[in-house]
């Protein structure tokens, strides 16, 4: 329940913001998000609905790893971790 | 496998470290991480990963599943929660619903939800009913609830609040005496909110060291350097291994809304006990909304008592890291995600459940008990 994803912003009505991630657009709420303001373009890690933080591109980018990395199956993973290090 | 993974990967190898090291983790997101990227398989044969109370569903008080329950079969509402409160078990008389699920299909209107927003779109959408939001979560799930809180929300909006921190269970098992571990992987998203400070008791009053992670192998093979290479050392301090993400302070003004709408209480875990300053509860001034206010009646006091797991189930000891998932002797034969019989099984971040989603068949207290000849 505590993983959170990240999206990027595409339009910002006052505490609603439409966000974006993989294709699929939702409302994601920024009241819990007032401290660094956003802008059209910023990057959100959101949570049950709720912008939670605001990350860098880059850092989103990196997170989005980790989905695809836990679709993979495990023990292809875990071959490709052991394998690198012989 | 990115660089960082493989130095963080090569430079644990080589720690000087003793026969059996245990890193606990208290994050179903991170179990899952490991679990599913299979880290357990690359680490040296001497580390070990325990995890432990990190799934908010697991925890929840079966008091307040079944109120949630009674309210549903009893009132005219619409009772809504998050999807993977609707099938946790409880016990329950006979021919009663044992879960939301089987309430809901009985005839109760309950309705699984994704955000907080959606409890608060449908009692806007119909202004004469009433609409209970079953809130259970640990605090990254319990903070926006008090944002849409301190946001506004419509008269006939209820809150059945199971909110929990996480840092006290942590905090209660150190002072055990018997913590069953000697390193600590702090949960990423809980950081993120509630900020990294909370966990540095851990390294200064404990002496255990510990590291904040995210949720990527390589962050975590780092954290998992980092409070080894601490414990080799003999030097641990708290270390923020997720920055990008987790700040100083962690979201101010979540933490605000947390503290304008909720007090920090003492709170029944399921299975464990009561654990001081653990729970969150709506402060006074919400009591026109506070579910357990204004319908008081379905609270069953005579349920508060330890151990209310269904009869077998070792989830209690699973949450603790006492035993390993598939050490219950119900793991894979009486229990399985289509038939769950504890909340470990059921929930996205039990450890059972995610110990069979990521392929662990074997179940390890048979096979002891064959390899005994019993
Ligand atoms: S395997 Fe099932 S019965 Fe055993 S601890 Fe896990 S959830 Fe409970």
């Amino acid at each position: 329940m505590c993983l959170a994803i990240p999206m990027q912003v595409k339009s910002i009505d006052e505490f609603t913001a439409r966000c974006e991630a993989k294709g699929v657009e939702r409302d994601v709420n920024l009241f819990m998000l007032q401290d660094p303001t956003l802008a059209v373009g910023d990057h959100v890690l959101v949570h049950v609905g709720y912008a939670i933080q605001k990350v860098s591109a880059e850092d989103a980018a990196a997170a989005w790893a980790i989905f695809d990395e836990m679709l993979a199956p495990a023990e292809a993973r875990a071959a490709q971790l052991a394998g690198t290090e012989s | 496998m990115t660089d960082i993974a493989k130095q963080a990967l090569a430079r644990l190898r080589e720690l000087p470290l003793p026969d059996n090291v245990r890193i606990m983790n208290v994050c179903g997101g991170h179990e899952r991480a490991i679990t599913m990227a299979g880290l357990r398989g690359v680490l040296p044969g001497n580390v070990e990963l325990i995890p432990g109370p990190g799934c908010p569903v697991c925890i929840c008080p079966e008091e307040d599943v079944y109120e949630a329950i009674q309210i549903a079969r009893h009132e005219p509402v619409t009772l809504v929660a998050f999807g993977d409160m609707l099938r946790v078990p409880v016990n329950a008389p006979r021919r009663e619903p044992r879960s939301l699920e089987q309430a809901k299909a009985a005839g109760a209107d309950i309705r699984p939800i994704a955000s907080p927003m959606e409890a608060r779109q449908l009692a806007l959408d119909d202004p004469d009913r009433r609409v209970v939001f079953f809130a259970a979560g640990f605090e990254t799930t319990t903070a926006p609830v008090a944002a849409m809180l301190a946001e506004g929300i419509p008269d006939n909006l209820l809150i059945l609040l199971s909110g929990r921190l996480t840092w006290p269970a942590v905090a209660m098992l150190l002072e055990s005496g018997q913590p069953g571990f000697q390193t600590l992987i702090a949960p990423g998203h809980v950081s993120t909110v509630m900020g990294p400070e909370e966990w540095e008791f851990v390294a200064t009053q404990h002496g255990i060291p510990a590291a904040i992670a995210g949720f990527r192998p390589d962050t975590l093979l780092a954290a998992m350097y980092s409070v080894l290479h601490q414990y080799a050392e003999g030097r641990p301090v708290l270390e923020n291994c997720y920055p990008e993400v987790v700040r100083p302070g962690g979201n101010p003004t979540a933490r605000r809304q947390l503290e304008q709408t909720m007090d920090v209480v003492d709170a029944n875990w399921r299975g464990v006990g009561v654990i001081p300053t653990s729970g969150f509860a709506l402060k006074e001034r919400y009591a026109a909304h506070d579910a357990r206010k204004v319908l008081p009646d379905y609270a069953d006091d005579s349920r508060k008592r330890v151990g209310e797991m269904p009869p077998g189930c070792d989830c209690a000891r699973v949450v603790l890291g006492q035993i390993y998932p598939n050490e219950c002797r119900l793991y894979g034969a009486a229990c399985t995600p289509r038939k769950p019989v504890g909340p470990c099984m059921v929930s996205d971040e039990g450890a059972c459940r995610i110990w069979w989603s990521g392929g662990v068949r074997e179940n390890v207290h048979t096979a002891d008990r064959q390899a005994a000849g019993r």
